[in-house]
């Protein structure tokens, strides 16, 4: 009878733990997505969230306007993705810069626009939040919503529009959706935008807090930007695509012409600049609190011109991207021994290289191209001069170096270093001065090619990149003056304005206003002065299609390095005229000036048709049958 | 039991009864003398020798020798634990020498079922028990015994790094896609680890079985569905102490190392590598530095490195040791042992560090297992076991050292400088490196491998405690047991390091051949030690199981036999890294068998499991696992007793069955959702200065409640047959389905912006194969015995259902479905392109830039580019889907030999186009390493590559290239670097001696054998890069083939 009772006690013990209770071991308050909208401070994180899917602008790994056009160039053991694109080896397995899917550089876009939804879906629900915050945030992430919807159709033309969210459940043939026609893709960034503009603050007042959150300035000017994309050859009227159409035959591209489009254009373009001008953004004029130097006008123009991109919050920046520093890109675009007491320091690497095509792009001092100047020795540009003094402020004097480098718009010496060329600041501050550098790169020299990484393989480096203020020290360090990357700036809203215009009617004296505005912060006379006196063909500016041309060098020049020309070329439609040029360089090799200013060929660059429109990974379509593949891939 | 029980007497009251027997003696007229001994002619002391119908009796002496005085018409009945009693009649009889045979039901086989043994011939799964002594390996890895050795077991080496070598295997190969491949290892009953398997002395072993078919694995429910590995250590028998010991020394060294190119190529071959690329690229070595390298001109300012030489010894030796003492009376038995063992590294040791950087890892276990018989009836049962691991080795691992001999140029720099004049006061080693103005250094292997080292310390703990009762006297055949066990596992370690400084030579004059040396990292080194607490792993298991079970023989001819189990155990960690790990794992199994005999012939077996698992949702948390088999004892019937001399037993078995596998994920509750509330990875910044920023919360895991259960459904028909006395073949041919497979959806596509992929039960795999095994075992006199066995096993998987891409009619070739679920896929690459314009001609090929020399794949669906479309099935699986093992044990007079061979088939593997890719800068997967890494040159490479001199276009390596982009197209995954992994290996080779009895007497043993084995001693194979069982992991800690000198003494 013991053993029994033992026995049922042993059995009780063992199967008492055998309930239900020994198994439900998870908490009842682990995480689920309700709790990021039970409180404003988690709603906030969301809220951050949704923009921490905004594209890195300023990462050379992520932004295919940096690499994967033809304005920098890189040594050939870069395995840069962006940089692949460039070298015509795009491709439909595991693209480069694929944003669709969030591979080879870029986020992945479309989970940004879901997060996106989850926020507007569910905002509603927090309740420790007053409502003016609660219509601000919505309007932040409709304006997210719009800019990454924007940011896909520039790349890959007509999109899968995800205006709901599908749940994660659906069936495999509820989430097979179409790609949408271009037209209806522009219309819904449009129609997010105007949703999101009445509540967006109009300034950041809490500028230490929040600078870099969207403001109605930043919606309008994505507005305009975006219509003038609608607008422009790429997408209006573009007969190419011809055929291009759904599976089911839906046309993606409406092939006809539509004025209109540049009327809608203007007058956002009209509105931005307006309301920007109101609030007090002018194009930026270098005045320095404090110098103890007096400096030259050259030197003050270039500054102007230089720090109107790398000079943080200045009045001309509309929107920059607190989220994506320059920091980096700094180190890539000064010369590694710049600084000729420094040249074992490796805390620049100057790698990213400028083809020779691009500093021929630049006007000659007289503001018109040096191809085209009557003053300007074009033909003999590579030969050897040295500059005098009068030459002080641009080229070291002595120095041999070539006719290119000579009697150039001031853009030019702001923008590029180059060998002879002097480079203001970097802790060199009078213009006078002996010691201000000066960038020497032949064989030999400091910044010549020494290993196999850090040089610059077309002898030309970026200079606008390098903030003039950031130092380079010894060993790896270099001290960096960090400014967030200007996403949109006014000189860039009015020469979209000016080039809008111009399409609608023509040319008129308010596109000359614009066009004006930007030369002469320059120090470039005006288009009408500046053709009429030193152009071959004065009477340029007096057609549509010459100005049009005119407006487009004038912005290459102006944008140029700022992410802007990679996507204007492609707009355009003239990336297959101006990308299927050798992309050249000076002989690096060489260590005597005759040598040295040699054009020599880097590399064959290709463009073709297909490469106006990104391709779809090869697996997208595997995944939905549903979509189709751009045209030419 | 009982009744030797009874005839055991102590040793006191033997002496006293002996006393009085030979009083007795003194009235009897017959004196019978002789001698005792057991089958192997081994005198036995202590047999007691009874007069049968009376209490006279006397015990034998040390030499098995006795004495009785009997009448001549007495029986003499002889008896000794563990031996069959034998009773013989006087029969007028002077000398009666007897042999006692080891006891007929200690013969009969029993197999090791779950949660009881069963009679071998009523067993109806599918069980392959292997002999312990054959898993003997010089090597103190139990796992690498097992190729070739368990039918039913696909098994292979990836590594000899002590620490690191254990062995991948699974039984009846590979059926799921899913998390969970490998089997339950269950050791006494406690789920353990492959590492404890590992760690487990063979000596220490009673019984291994692998339990392979449903009804086999049935009862273990939601752990079993990969099959289950039962091993059962060794008890005490009644009887005097035991002692044996067992002591190994042995040498090991690699069994292959793999060649490297003299470094005038490297150099020249460099230079070209970037030339044949990009005409305008930098060249890395001027002509001079390549003159003067190979004139040798001054080794320091142009060193050669052998950097394999500089880092690793040629051999270096082992030990084991293994102490195990068992012994006990009628109350309580004793099994202990002891074992250490250690294993050293390759690794040279710098001697100006006062540590050591080898890898030397000690091993040392403990285990005693006691059994008590509390009352009559009941039987108390305490198992505990230690296993401890210390540790000091390379900061990084072995196999890093080797990887980073591998990836060093050798043409830089030297592992160290001599300090000279200007740095005759410093106390560090004065390491080598280059700086090229990056401000990243190289990589030096050897600093790397000397600057600190790390040590791991793991204890594995295991307490079992287990009542068994009787229940006879409620019901006869009754029994109630209860168990439960508790296991605790504690690893930590630690790193100490310095920073070595880096040095450079230059400014070389060649006039005075001087040079100066310079310090390059003077703000980084450091000449004291740091310390970095390494990872921590702490764990408890506790289990309990409580086994009801009935065993009844009705009329001698109906066997009935009833099981029911009921366990629950619990796992905790405590240094998970998630809340949800943090939390218990938890399974319950109620589980209960019935089987009936009918007879010796027929048998029938039912086995049902029911197990819940925390890891589903209430709502699909128990899952049901029933499995059935009939088993018919052919050879038992009359009809087949004209053949029982020919073949002495046949079995047919038939079984089918489920069981599930609940380890399905990586995450735990998938049914729930997973967020990270605080996730910096999506952070934002805003403010003038960037003041103000948030993180922000991501969704790793989306819920879904109806994931649930994986479940293997199997069948298995098996077949046993003795012949002539001799063969045992035993053959398994089995097929399983593998349904409710966890997989990622791939039907959502990008579109959805989905930031976790969901997954669900959705796929379905097949496996088939048959495992055979053919055991011969045959004494031809007293000096000469031979036994014979092969293995063999063959599994293949396939896939039945699997979610993937909308492949229907764009291509049918890419689809999983019917193919292996290891088959991979590649482009077939058809040879080299002869030039550029041959590649500009040719289908587009979508990866980086190529052209002459670079592989050429086949467009397979001529659309006129090559694009993962082109994929297609290519190679064998690279899990071998045969693995088979054949050897002999002959013994003559005092020696033996045996000899072992294992081989596996139907494998390819790929060399791995990136680790092996001349001066690349190539990382392993998630790796991060101090210095910048540059491949060596493989010799077979650089005898065999396609150069503009040399356009061969079948070469081994295609056109050099250092770029990514150059070598992007040819490093993808195709037939280009596809090989054969088959092999073949004398995998064992062992000659003994076992010395004679009549000296052994004089030191009190009973037994002393000396013997000699080699492992992996010879392989055949295609494949001549590395030894071929690595596989693609060819560049890491080699495997090692060794010899041994071992000792075995029992006392």
């Amino acid at each position: 009878m013991k053993n029994i009772l033992k026995l049922s006690i042993i059995f009780t013990l063992v199967f008492s733990l055998g309930c239900e209770d020994f198994l439900n071991v998870t908490p009842d308050n682990i995480a689920t997505i309700d709790h990021a909208f039970r409180m404003r401070t988690t709603a906030e994180r969301f809220l951050f969230t949704c923009y921490s899917y905004m594209p890195s602008h300023a990462s050379l790994n992520e932004n295919p306007a940096l690499l994967g056009g033809d304005e920098l160039w890189l040594v050939a053991t870069n395995s840069n993705p962006i940089w692949q694109i460039a070298r015509g080896n795009q491709r439909i397995v595991n693209p480069y810069g694929n944003a669709w899917q969030g591979a080879n550089g870029p986020k992945d876009i479309y989970q940004g626009i879901r997060e996106c939804n989850v926020f507007l879906e569910n905002i509603g629900l927090v309740p420790d939040i007053t409502e003016t915050e609660r219509r601000r945030w919505i309007s932040e992430v409709k304006f997210l919503k719009a800019y990454y919807h924007y940011y896909l159709i520039r790349m890959y033309g007509p999109i899968v529009l995800i205006k709901e969210n599908l749940p994660v459940s659906a069936s495999p043939d509820e989430v097979r959706i179409p790609r949408s026609p271009v037209d209806e893709c522009f219309d819904y960034v449009i129609q997010l935008i105007d949703e999101a503009l009445a509540d967006l603050p109009v300034k950041i007042e809490f500028e230490v807090s929040e600078l870099g959150r969207i403001t109605q300035a930043i919606a309008l000017s994505l507005k305009a930007k975006v219509l003038v994309t609608a607008a422009s050859p790429l997408f209006n009227g573009n007969t190419d695509y011809t055929g291009f159409t759904n599976k089911d035959g839906t046309p993606l591209f409406n092939t006809t012409f539509d004025k209109d489009k540049w009327q809608k254009a203007a007058d956002a373009c009209k509105v931005a600049v307006n309301f920007c001008d109101s609030l007090g953004h002018r194009l930026y004029e270098y005045i320095p609190l404090f110098s103890q130097y007096t400096l030259s006008d050259t030197t003050m123009i270039q500054m102007s011109i230089r720090n109107a991109f790398n000079e943080k919050w200045n009045p001309e920046i509309i929107w920059a991207n607190t989220n994506s520093m320059s920091s980096g890109l700094q180190g890539n675009s000064t010369p590694r021994g710049l600084d000729p007491a420094l040249t074992a320091s490796t805390g620049a690497q100057g790698n990213i290289a400028p083809p020779l095509k691009m500093a021929e792009l630049f006007y000659s001092n007289n503001g018109v191209p040096i191809d085209e100047d009557i003053n300007w020795d074009y033909a003999n540009r590579f030969n050897l001069r040295i500059p005098g003094h009068d030459h002080r402020f641009n080229l070291k004097q002595g120095y041999t170096t070539v006719q290119l480098h000579f009697d150039r718009e001031n853009r030019y010496y702001a923008s590029l270093g180059f060998d002879g060329g002097i480079w203001y600041g970097q802790g060199h501050y009078n213009d006078e001065g002996d010691d201000i550098l000066f960038v020497s790169s032949k064989q030999g020299q400091p910044a010549a090619p020494i290993n196999l990484s850090s040089y610059s393989t077309t002898g030309f480096w970026p200079k606008k990149y390098t903030h003039f203020q950031s130092v380079i020290g010894t060993g790896s360090t270099f001290t960096r003056e960090n400014y967030p990357w200007p996403v949109i700036k006014l000189n860039d809203l009015y020469l979209l304005y000016a080039e809008a215009l111009n399409e609608v009617s023509g040319p008129s004296t308010e596109v000359y206003f614009y066009l004006d505005k930007i030369r002469a912060r320059a120090g470039l006379p005006g288009v009408e002065a500046a053709w009429n006196v030193f152009s071959i063909n004065p009477d340029k500016y007096k057609t549509q299609a010459g100005l049009r041309e005119i407006i487009h060098r004038e912005r290459t020049i102006e944008l140029m390095f700022e992410g802007q020309r990679f996507w204007d070329l492609r707009r355009w439609k003239t990336a297959v005229n101006e990308m299927n040029n050798p992309i050249t360089g000076w002989d690096l090799d060489q260590s005597s000036a005759e040598g040295y200013y040699r054009e020599r060929l880097v590399f064959n660059q290709t463009f073709r048709l297909r490469d106006y429109l990104w391709p779809l990974n090869e697996n997208t379509m595997l995944a939905n049958p549903m979509l189709v593949q751009n045209p030419g891939w | 039991m009982e009744k030797e029980n009874s005839l055991k007497l102590r040793g006191g009251f033997l002496f006293l009864f002996a006393w009085m027997v030979s009083f007795v003696m003194l009235a009897q007229n017959i004196t019978i003398t002789g001698t005792v001994t057991d089958s192997e002619s081994n005198p036995l002391p202590g047999v007691t020798i009874t007069v049968v119908g009376s209490t006279r009796g006397v015990i034998t002496d040390i030499d098995g020798n006795y004495s009785i005085s009997v009448l001549p018409a007495d029986q003499l009945q002889y008896s000794f634990v563990g031996l069959e009693t034998k009773i013989i009649p006087v029969n007028n009889q002077k000398v009666l020498n007897v042999v006692l045979e080891e006891q007929a039901d200690m013969l009969e086989e029993v197999t090791v079922v779950a949660f009881a043994t069963q009679k071998k011939e009523n067993v109806v799964g599918s069980v392959t028990t292997i002999n312990p002594g054959e898993l003997k390996v010089p090597s103190s890895n139990l796992t690498t015994a097992l190729a070739g050795r368990v039918a039913g077991v696909i098994s292979y080496q990836r590594s000899g790094e002590p620490g690191m070598d254990n062995a991948d295997f699974f039984i009846r190969g590979v059926t799921t896609f899913g998390y969970k491949k490998d089997p339950l290892i269950l050791i006494d009953g406690i789920e353990s680890s492959s590492t404890d398997l590992a760690r487990l002395q063979t000596d220490d072993i009673a019984s291994f079985s692998i339990l392979k078919d449903a009804t086999a694995t049935s009862l273990y429910g939601s752990r079993a569905a990969n099959g289950v590995i039962l091993i059962k250590t060794k008890e005490g028998k009644e009887g005097k102490a035991k002692l044996s010991l067992r002591v190994e020394n042995y040498i090991s060294m690699p069994t292959q190392d793999v060649e490297l190119a003299d470094p005038i190529t490297y150099m020249n071959m460099h230079n070209e590598a970037i030339l044949t690329r990009d005409a305008l690229g930098i060249l890395p070595y001027t002509k001079q530095k390549i003159d003067y390298t190979a004139s040798g001109l001054n080794k320091i300012m142009y060193p050669v490195t052998d950097w394999k030489k500089e880092l690793i010894k040629d051999h270096t030796m082992n030990h084991t040791v293994n102490l195990n003492v068992s012994g006990g009376g009628t109350v309580a038995r004793y099994f202990v042992s002891g074992g250490f063992a250690q294993n050293s590294g390759l690794l040279k040791v710098d001697q100006r560090n006062n540590f050591n950087n080898n890898i030397d890892l000690k091993t040392y276990s403990v285990r005693t297992n006691v059994n008590v018989n509390l009352t009559k009836t009941t039987q108390l049962d305490v198992r505990v076991n230690g296993t401890f691991d210390e540790y000091t080795g390379p900061i990084t691992g072995g196999t890093q050292v080797y990887r980073n001999v591998m990836r060093t140029n050798p043409v830089m720099f030297a592992p160290y400088y001599e300090p000279d004049a200007d740095h005759a006061y410093v106390q560090h080693i004065l390491f080598g490196n280059y700086d090229d103005g990056s401000n990243f250094y190289y990589l030096n292997p050897y600093a790397e491998m000397v600057k600190g080292y790390k040590t791991y310390s793991r204890s594995l703990m295991t307490a079992q405690f287990e009542i068994k009762e009787n229940l006879n006297w409620l019901l006869d055949g009754l029994r109630f047991r209860i168990m439960a066990n508790t296991r605790r596992n504690s690893y930590f370690e630690t790193t100490r390091e310095y920073i070595p400084f880096w040095y450079q030579a230059s400014s070389y004059d060649r006039v005075t051949d001087t040079f100066k040396l310079s310090l390059l990292n003077e703000d980084h080194g450091t000449e004291w030690l740091n310390y970095n607490p390494g990872s921590k792993e702490v764990s408890s298991d506790f289990y309990a199981e409580s086994v009801l079970s009935y065993d009844q023989t009705f009329n001698k001819k109906h066997v009935v036999n009833g099981l029911v189990v009921f366990l629950a155990q619990n796992r905790t960690t405590g240094n998970a890294s998630t809340l949800e790990g943090s939390l218990p794992y938890r399974n319950i199994n109620l589980a209960m068998r019935a089987t009936y005999t009918y007879d010796s012939r027929y048998n029938f077996e039912f086995n049902f499991g029911a197990d819940a698992s925390e890891r589903f949702h209430k709502s699909h948390r128990w899952g049901a696992f029933p499995a059935y088999g009939v088993s018919w004892n052919v050879s038992n019937e009359y009809f087949w007793e004209p053949l029982k001399d020919i073949a002495n037993t046949f079995r047919i078995r038939g079984t089918y069955g489920q069981s599930g596998n609940d380890a399905i994920g990586t995450g735990r509750f998938l049914y729930l959702s997973e967020l990270n509330m605080n996730d910096g990875a999506r952070s934002a910044v805003f403010g003038r200065d960037n003041a103000y920023g948030r993180n922000g919360i991501s969704i790793r895991r989306y819920s879904d409640p109806e994931i649930t259960w994986e479940i293997a459904t199997k069948s298995n028909l098996g077949l046993e047959l003795g012949l002539f006395n001799a063969f045992q073949i035993q053959a398994d041919i089995y097929k399983e389905v593998r349904s409710n497979i966890l997989q990622t959806r791939v039907s959502t596509p990008a579109e959805m912006g989905l930031s976790a992929q969901p997954q669900a039960n959705i796929g379905k795999a097949e496996g088939k194969g048959i495992d055979i095994s053919v055991d011969y075992n045959k004494i031809f006199n007293k000096d000469l015995w031979l036994q014979g066995r092969f293995n063999f096993t063959y599994a293949k998987s396939k896939f039945l259902i699997y979610e993937e891409y909308y492949y229907n009619d764009i291509a049918p070739w890419r689809s999983r479905i019917g193919y292996s679920i290891n088959q991979s896929w590649g482009y077939l690459a058809e040879r080299l392109f002869v030039d550029d314009e041959e590649a500009s001609k040719s289908p587009k090929q979508n990866f980086g830039e190529y052209g002459g020399g670079d592989i050429k794949y086949r467009d397979i669906n001529n659309d006129g580019q090559i694009t993962e479309l082109d994929l297609v099935p290519i190679g064998y699986p690279t899990l071998p889907e045969i693995v088979y093992g054949f050897g002999f044990s002959l013994g003559y007079k005092k020696f033996d030999l045996s000899m072992f061979f294992q081989g596996l088939g139907r494998e390819s593997f790929w060399i791995n186009p990136n680790a092996t890719a001349p001066f690349r800068e190539f990382y392993y997967t998630n790796e991060s390493l101090p210095g910048r890494p540059q491949n060596q040159l493989l010799k077979a490479y650089a005898d065999d590559y396609w150069s503009e001199d040399n356009q061969n276009i079948y070469a081994l390596w295609p056109r050099l290239s250092t770029s990514a982009i150059g070598h992007t197209n040819n490093s993808q995954t195709s037939t280009w670097f596809m090989r054969d992994g088959s092999f073949l290996r004398l995998k064992q080779l062992e000659i003994g001696y076992t010395f004679p009895s009549l000296l052994l007497k004089s030191m009190h043993m009973e037994n002393f054998r000396i013997y000699f084995t080699g492992t992996n001693l010879f392989n055949w194979s295609k494949f001549d890069l590395w030894d071929v069982e690595m596989g693609g992991n060819g560049l890491g800690y080699p495997i090692q083939k060794s010899f041994n000198v071992g000792l075995q003494l029992n006392f």
